[in-house]
């Protein structure tokens, strides 16, 4: 059974003040099985998020289609949770209540979702800020709390646009952990950008990289490390080769990005 | 003294009320020293003698309560017009495109050079006071709560679609709530203008309130009376303002924080 399948998408947007259109994303093709983690790898600029929010039903696609278990995409929906790099949590709810707020949303009884809640704050270690406001929190706490928003609705597929970008280092590297923790206990599918390799390898089974500006894929890394994975396997020599095989494909596009003032 | 260095509260306090002070100090200080003729400007404790005087002598509370009702149901008939009409202005754009360009316009019209054609219209009455007031804060408000609804984050309305929200949600519980603080700032400010309006509305053709007070004085050079009459407003214009305050806090804590 396959997961989100796209097939044949692009993007154009349309020229700035008359200026030429520009083309962000190629036709490209993606199919992610249920259950899989994919990680989308590219310089910036490349158009990996814009195919992310195309998958969430945010962006419309110039071409082609994207589906998930056979129906296709035309609007954003409950079954495809995001999160995003910046903080998107409500700031006038309480944590308790951002994660409430899609269940709400699709008119969840108030006992479950109080109990959908409580279960996800204890999963990310948030149980003692369920009455916090976002602004009182922490950069990590915030994006916790906004995977655990994500996860209240038990989203077919969890798309997630670089949502650990605007973490320090220490951070970033528990959070991984801990979405890897959650992943490696549901097995959702997954559908990860970002521009970090070391991220992208220590969490995802395939990673994906992508060319510079207009984005399509050039070429596809398998992940072997079996899970539950470790912080350890970082320092495996494995990972470093891997590591080193996506550095080379990317810094390429990265240059061309560069040069090309993206 | 170093910029933005804070300043402690009993600190805030007590500089607040210095300034009083030494506005009350030069005041005396020019009528008492004989600066200014007692005919132009009387000093602080004449005017206290006669605001005592207005109170015990001729109802001037009544005249205080009718004015203070005059402004607050001519707000609040704006507010209830104007805060439904600014969100389906800031939520919807086919709306805003339609109100926008007319009620920017009609936001320029003086209020005040409308008294001659609402007493045309409504007589001196009580519906005149409420209309002038209305009109002054109609579509000021109605304005700055559309742009106050369309300031909405982006990525919080997509955060909010990607959970399922759909349109009635993203209006009534996104936008709203986000809007709810700035709204209600606006509302306070509002008044504070619609102050302005009603004193204007009753100096022209009214037989009560503050305004008709302060424009009898003014036949019997009774300068006392009429600075009495624009500090009680002043007076009650910072309650308000302090009242509009502490409600907001306490409604929306999280926008504070």
């Amino acid at each position: 059974m396959s997961g989100v399948v796209v097939k044949g998408v692009s993007r154009t947007f349309p020229g700035v003040r008359g200026g030429a259109p520009v083309q962000a994303l190629s036709p490209v093709d993606l199919t992610v099985g249920q259950g899989d983690f994919v990680a989308i790898l590219g310089p910036s600029g490349c158009g990996k998020s814009t195919l992310l929010r195309i998958v969430a039903g945010l962006d419309k696609p110039t071409t082609g289609t994207v589906t998930l278990e056979g129906k296709p995409v035309t609007e954003p929906g409950a079954e495809r949770g995001m999160v995003f790099q910046s903080y998107t949590l409500f700031p006038w709810l309480t944590v308790a209540e951002n994660i409430q707020f899609g269940p709400r949303e699709r008119g969840v009884p108030a006992a479950e979702r109080r109990d959908t809640a409580e279960r996800l704050m204890a999963q990310v270690g948030l149980t003692q800020f369920a009455n916090h406001y976002p602004k009182q929190l922490s950069g990590g706490m915030q994006q916790r709390a906004a995977l655990a928003r994500a996860l209240a609705n038990d989203p077919k597929v969890l798309l997630l646009d670089e949502p650990f970008g605007a973490l320090d280092h220490q951070t970033r590297s528990l959070m991984q952990e801990l979405l890897l923790k959650i992943w490696e206990d549901n097995r959702k599918t997954v559908l990860f950008v970002t521009h970090d390799i070391e991220e992208a390898v220590f969490m995802a089974n395939r990673v994906l990289v992508m060319s510079a500006r207009p984005g399509r894929f050039k070429s596809e890394v398998q992940v072997p490390f079996a899970h539950p994975r470790s912080y350890r396997i970082k320092t495996a020599p494995e990972f470093a080769r891997l590591e080193e095989q996506l550095t080379e494909d990317i810094r390429g596009e990265t240059i061309i990005a560069a040069q090309a003032g993206l | 003294m170093k910029p933005l260095e804070p300043v402690s509260p009993g600190t805030r306090i007590v500089l607040g009320i210095a300034f009083f002070v030494v506005f009350f100090a030069a005041w005396a200080a020019i009528t008492f020293g004989g600066l200014v003729p007692k005919l132009f400007l009387a000093d602080p404790v004449t005017m206290l003698q006669e605001g005592w005087n207005l109170i015990t002598h001729h109802g001037f509370l009544k005249d205080i309560g009718v004015t203070v009702w005059r402004v607050v149901g001519g707000f609040i008939l704006a507010a209830l017009i104007a805060v439904p009409l600014g969100l389906a202005m800031g939520a919807y754009k086919p709306v805003e495109a339609f109100f926008e360009p007319f009620v920017s316009f009609a936001r320029y019209l003086p209020a005040s050079a409308f008294i001659p054609l609402f007493i045309l219209w409504a007589g001196v009455g009580e519906k005149q006071k409420l209309l002038v007031i209305f009109v002054g804060s109609v579509f000021q408000i109605v304005l700055m709560v559309a742009v106050a609804v369309g300031s909405i984050r982006r990525d919080l309305v997509e955060a909010a679609l990607t959970l399922g929200a759909r349109d009635q949600g993203i209006v009534g519980r996104v936008m709203v709530p986000f809007a709810a603080p700035q709204i209600a700032e606006i509302l306070r400010l509002v008044l504070g203008w619609a102050w302005t309006y009603v004193i204007v509305a009753e100096l022209i053709g009214s037989s009560s309130g503050i305004g008709h007070m302060i424009i009898e004085s003014q036949a019997l050079l009774a300068t006392g009376q009429m600075i009495f009459g624009i500090i009680v407003i002043g007076v009650i214009g910072l309650i308000s303002d302090f009242l509009f305050k502490a409600l907001n806090q306490k409604l929306f804590p999280w926008s504070t924080i």
